[in-house]
């Protein structure tokens, strides 16, 4: 099955090079293209059905080398999320989001993340950044392959708690992989209760 | 010609103890591969910037593709540097003077601590961003070999001049090169 994903990646990247080749012979053509119905005109004031049809012409590459643009677009696409497939299969692939609630209690600095005591992502985050998360935004902080079986994620979150103390808390879940894409959520919340800030792990399904 | 190597060959190269050829033959090996790996180790011109982020000395972090849209100069310095030292009070300089033009000025420390580099950033009187490269995973990125490196990023994020090392009158061609990105 691998195989047949690599046979049919390059085959798209061979056609996404052959149509960037067509679309970029296409221009000089269309460059030509006016000068060559424009010198008649010049030279032969009552050709002007020549000139229509020289227009109608133009119209029709146009529209012609737009489309073949657009399907560069739509290949350039597939070929990104097939990349994606490819080096993070679903049945290996696991992702880490952080999303931030409130944020009266912590101000975020930066998440480091640990798989089987291997460290895999560090972030530090800008005040632009936490902004963003305080907003509502989710930030896919490592995105990663996985054998199935049983992991531990450590997160040690490092930022400003209350009265603005230096706050550096860990959380730590225990994943079973098994087969599928395996998403895991860091929400950072206020507990008001306890104005303290919280922080929850949790799977998504 | 031919007879020369024929003498060198047949006559000289025996006389020549083996350990003695192998250490001459490492040291000429090293002569022409170090010059050339110094010549390699560059961010590349033309080429997008690599993104990264630093905590500074004030606290803040601070992201590159954050001044996207803005020239940046990235300035790589130690405290055991001596011509950082000359080269730092300049490139405060142009900071002030080009900042509202929308230049901004990155200088990346990349010694273990940061005390060293907060005295050294005091006792210059520099005002632009310092940040703190503790892990040196951002200079292993950029490829520095020597110091100072400056690197010139136009609006675009693309790396546009390097510049190894630091001589009085360097501070001009820096000054040259931001006045024709910023006019872009």
């Amino acid at each position: 099955m691998i195989h047949n994903l690599e046979y049919e990646f390059m085959f798209r990247k061979v056609c996404f090079v052959l149509l960037c080749a067509l679309s970029v012979a296409g221009q000089p053509a269309m460059a030509q293209e006016p000068a060559a119905t424009a010198q008649p005109a010049a030279s032969e004031p009552a050709a002007t059905t020549a000139n229509v049809g020289g227009g109608e012409d133009f119209k029709s590459l146009d529209q012609e080398v737009q489309s073949l643009k657009k399907e560069v677009l739509d290949l350039n696409r597939e070929l990104f999320v097939l990349e994606e497939d490819l080096l993070f299969p679903a049945n290996t692939q696991v992702a880490v989001f952080v999303s931030m609630d409130v944020g009266e209690f912590f101000a975020l600095d930066s998440v480091t993340l640990k798989l089987d005591n291997k460290e895999v992502a560090n972030y530090l985050y800008t005040e632009r950044e936490a902004q963003a998360l305080l907003k509502g935004g989710v930030h896919r902080v490592f995105i990663g392959n996985l054998k199935a079986g049983e992991h531990e994620l450590l997160a040690l979150f490092t930022g400003q708690g209350p009265h603005t103390r230096d706050y550096r808390r860990g959380a730590t879940i225990k994943l079973e992989k098994g087969v599928g894409a395996k998403y895991v959520e860091l929400k950072i919340s206020d507990k008001a209760v306890k104005a303290q800030p919280e922080f929850i792990v949790k799977e998504w399904e | 010609m031919l007879k020369v190597l024929h003498i060198f060959f047949k006559h000289l190269l025996p006389l020549w103890s083996v350990r003695r050829a192998a250490i001459l033959s490492t040291v000429a090996g090293l002569a022409i591969v170090i010059p050339l790996s110094a010549r390699c180790e560059e961010p590349t011109i033309g080429q997008p910037s690599v993104d990264f982020a630093l905590r500074s000395l004030t606290g803040a972090n601070v992201r590159l593709s954050e001044h996207r849209g803005e020239v940046v100069l990235i300035n790589f310095w130690a405290t055991w540097c001596g011509p950082c030292r000359q080269e730092m009070p300049l490139l405060d300089e142009l900071y002030s003077k080009y900042q509202r033009a929308g230049f901004t000025l990155l200088g990346v420390n990349i010694d273990a601590t940061a005390a060293q580099a907060g005295e050294m950033v005091h006792a210059l009187k520099v005002t632009y961003p310092v940040l703190l490269d503790d892990r040196q995973e951002v200079s292993r990125a950029y490829r520095v070999g020597s110091m100072p490196l400056t690197v010139l990023i136009d609006r675009q994020g693309v790396v546009r001049y390097v510049s190894q090392g630091f001589k009085p009158g360097f501070e001009k061609r820096y000054a040259e090169w931001l006045r024709e990105l910023l006019n872009e």
